[in-house]
């Protein structure tokens, strides 16, 4: 167990260095750059040209490169262009939105999508099932910007419950905090809930055939420690993937959420950076995202083992 | 035209005292949602509007411009022109403190100029033609220049890259690169920079505001009613209006001008309109490709119907204007129809003039992008005129970033996008400069421009107005599609708000 948690942090390494290479190519092979955005409309190629002096990105690529490698070495992501500060800060200012929005989002999707998913599949065939089917199918259907912004008319300018855009902080206080958290959080956790109710769904449905559960029902067992204990138990593993695959998809649903929204969260960091071309913001966040990938990955293989006992690692 | 001016006299004098009883008020937050973030908080260091907007709040200019666009005095006092308009004697105000309570004299002013004259574009033009500048005496600034300007006082009072003044320490700590403190003279102070947050200034209390009444434009007194104003980024349109509508906000700029009627129907709101704002302009390549021929280019203005191109673009009527000058009627000092032969409609011209030109179906490189929608729309429209008229279209769609960048190197396009704002002085306007993207030189226009900047009589710059607009439509120079006004909206509670082509929040307050 040891031993394999070990080999799988080792193989992060050489991951690593190809995701923040690639990173680093692709968005110089990007056409624009950060000198004329920052020079603005009117400036003049001669301005434009003495900006990527100051800047450093006259320099040839493979020059660059080497650098960025060689202050990757030392846990240095270099400064943004744009934001004046260390990229590591802006990633830190970044963190506190979109993990709490992350989280809560997950909560909605897991809390969703696995009742929906155990009941669609008990009643199997029946209306409940297929107006629940209808609806993930709705929600899979319908993108998160979309239900953002009708949540928005809904909840903030029509009814005024919520405020309709932007972010207090934790230090502001937990019930300020929460409130412009809802409607990002369902909007974004809503859409994955349905994915998560279809696999929880067919994957119980799978289970329920099993034999074991035909002899628990015939030993008398009552039908909530039947769904419960022992099917939803099995099933739970595919479901299990599809939530780390939906930690992925959050965090890509996010950077829309958080422009919609106005979160200053790590998706608003990384749009902002793509369009003005701030490369070492660009790369650091893409490398954070690729190492939080990894792990949850790790978490959800070492979480089968928890579950499952007949899986072993070697 | 007298009984004009006398008509608008009455209704001034009718719609004051409904404003005078709103008596100004001290205090609140002002929230302003802003369409992005500004990528510099340096004016020097970028011609970025949004940066101008927030910023100079915080710094302050020499000069200034008043409701007609012309320059006076802001941080100087007065000023005397000597050895024939080519001595610059600039007498400071006194008592005008920097953020951190430094007195500001000659030891500052003079660095900033000549970080400005070395840095920013206008600058840069502008010091072309000056020799040196000198500080006299702590109060005294002089400017010597190599030849009379009569562009001089317009570009040290531009807001946009403007020339302001920091503290000789500021500058010292920046060395060649950007600024690291934002220190200035103006009524509010920076607070901090939140990116993707908020911006926040604070009023500065010993902010030393001169005394002569505002004046309609950006001259006169300058109160900081707010205790502080937060710049929101908010990308969003329908965010920062339905933020407006909530009260989040109190200012929500960039709003699209198909949402004026309702806006006009919601009792909490005030629909502004910045009216004039700038012109939307498709920019030929003169260097390189198809459009360098000048038939090529009169086939391309004589091709278009600018009345269902700015109706694509802008959609409400009351967001544009069909008029092909240079300059807007506003400014009536420089606006005229001299030499303009705008939306021709000529199918059949444009056609004669292709095949004269030799024009053998190349593919015209439009870049154009959605980031700004009336850019492609207004191309989408163009386009298809151009087709009628025999002319094949590449119609490229890029984002804003990579078409700043493609816009400077002339072997990728044949005509990009673009809009022009207001600028004050016809000499240093970006739409006429030869070494712009487009590179529109011509050898009668230089000659022009460079008389422009040295003019300083009103009534011979409007001649050479005149002739350089005849052979912008000659020589097809940039093709204006029209004027285009923008839309902002703010709360009724936000009041002494002036909605101008360069936004501020001073003399504004809150009410209740």
């Amino acid at each position: 167990m040891t031993v394999y948690v070990i080999r799988r942090l080792i193989a992060v390494i050489p991951v690593m260095l190809v995701v923040a290479t690639v990173s680093f190519v692709l968005i110089r092979l990007a056409p624009g750059d950060p000198a004329s955005v920052i020079a603005g409309p009117y400036a003049s190629a001669d301005d434009i040209a003495r900006m990527q002096r100051a800047l450093g990105l006259d320099q040839p690529l493979p020059v660059q490169l080497v650098k960025w490698w060689g202050r990757l070495a030392q846990g240095d992501l270099g400064d943004s262009i744009f934001l004046r500060r260390p990229v590591v800060e802006a990633i830190r200012e970044r963190l506190e939105p979109t993990l709490l929005l992350t989280a809560w989002s997950m909560l909605v999707a897991v809390l969703v999508g696995i009742p929906v998913g155990v009941i669609s599949a008990r009643h199997h065939n029946t209306v409940l099932d297929q107006s629940f089917m209808a609806l993930a199918l709705l929600g899979l259907s319908v993108p998160n910007f979309l239900l953002g912004l009708l949540m928005i008319l809904c909840f903030g300018v029509w009814l005024g419950w919520l405020p309709v855009a932007g972010y207090a902080a934790l230090e502001t206080g937990l019930w300020p905090n929460l409130r412009s958290l809802i409607m990002p959080a369902l909007a974004l956790g809503l859409v994955q809930s349905a994915l998560i109710a279809r696999i929880t769904r067919s994957s119980m449905l799978d289970v329920l055939r099993e034999q074991y559960i035909l002899s628990g029902r015939s030993k008398g067992l009552s039908e909530r420690t039947v769904i419960y204990k022992h099917a939803l138990k099995n099933a739970i593993i595919p479901t299990l993937t599809v939530i780390g695959i939906t930690f992925a998809l959050l965090v890509g649903g996010a950077v829309v959420i958080e422009t919609v929204f106005n979160i200053p969260g790590l998706g608003r960091l990384i749009i902002s950076a793509v369009l003005r071309r701030d490369y070492p913001v660009v790369q650091g966040v893409v490398l954070l995202i690729a190492v939080t990938y990894t792990a949850i990955n790790l978490l959800v293989d070492l979480a089968y083992l928890a579950i499952d006992p007949r899986i072993r690692f070697r | 035209m007298k009984r004009l001016a006398l008509a608008a006299l009455v209704l001034s004098l009718l719609t004051v005292p409904a404003l005078a009883q709103d008596t100004p008020r001290m205090g609140g937050v002002l929230k302003a949602a802003m369409i992005g973030e500004p990528p510099s908080l340096d004016l020097h260091w970028t011609t970025a509007v949004i940066v101008q907007q927030i910023m100079w709040h915080v710094y302050e200019t020499l000069y200034t411009y008043d409701k007609n666009l012309q320059p006076v005095p802001m941080l100087a006092e007065s000023h005397a022109v000597a050895d024939g308009g080519r001595r610059y004697t600039i007498t400071l105000r006194k008592n005008v403190k920097f953020h951190n309570g430094k007195e500001m004299t000659s030891a500052d002013v003079v660095p900033s100029l000549q970080r400005w004259g070395k840095m920013s574009t206008t600058g840069k033009a502008l010091w072309k033609g000056v020799e040196a500048v000198e500080a006299k005496d702590p109060y005294t600034v002089v400017i010597h220049l190599k030849e009379p300007s009569g562009s001089l006082l317009f570009g040290l009072g531009s807001p946009n890259n403007g020339a302001a003044i920091h503290p000789k320490e500021s500058l010292a700590a920046a060395g060649e690169g950007q600024l690291k403190e934002f220190i200035g003279t103006g009524p509010y102070r920076f607070v901090e920079h939140k990116p993707d947050r908020h911006i926040k200034l604070a009023r500065f209390n010993e902010y030393s505001a001169r005394s002569d009444a505002p004046d309609g434009g950006y001259g006169g007194k300058r109160v900081a009613y707010f205790d502080e104003i937060l710049f929101i980024p908010v990308p969003d349109e329908a965010v920062r209006l339905a933020g407006v509508e909530t009260g989040e906000y109190h200012y929500a700029q960039s709003i699209k001008s198909d949402q004026h009627d309702r806006v006009k129907s919601l009792p909490a709101l005030e629909p502004q309109v910045v009216k004039p704002y700038g012109w939307i302009t498709a920019v030929p390549n003169h260097k390189q490709g198809v459009m360098a021929n000048k038939k090529v280019r009169q086939a391309f203005l004589a091709a278009l119907d600018m009345e269902p191109i700015m109706s694509a673009a802008i959609g409400n009527k009351a967001f544009y204007r069909l008029d092909g000058a240079l300059f807007f009627p506003e400014q009536a000092a420089f606006h005229s129809q001299a030499g303009v032969s705008y939306s021709q409609r000529n199918p059949v011209r444009a056609k004669a003039l292709l095949a004269e030109a030799g024009y053998k179906g190349e593919p015209v490189r439009w870049i154009t992008t959605k980031e700004y929608d009336w850019m492609y729309n207004s191309a989408l429209v163009a386009k298809q005129q151009m087709e009628a008229a025999g002319f094949v279209v590449d119609l490229q769609v890029l984002d804003w970033a990579t078409l700043v960048q493609r816009r400077n190197k002339p072997e990728l396009y044949d005509i990009f996008s673009t809009g022009f704002t207001v600028g004050a002085d016809p000499a240093l306007a970006t739409s006429i400069q030869c070494n712009w993207p487009g590179w529109w030189c011509n050898e009668e226009k230089e000659r022009l421009v460079a008389e422009m900047l040295r003019e300083t009589d009103a009534k011979k710059r409007k001649a050479q107005i005149d002739r350089v607009q005849a052979i912008f439509y000659d020589d097809v120079g940039r093709v204006k599609l029209g004027d285009y006004f923008t839309f902002q909206v703010t709360r009724k509670e936000l009041r002494g708000f002036r909605p101008q082509p360069f936004l501020y929040f001073w003399n504004a307050w809150l009410a209740k």
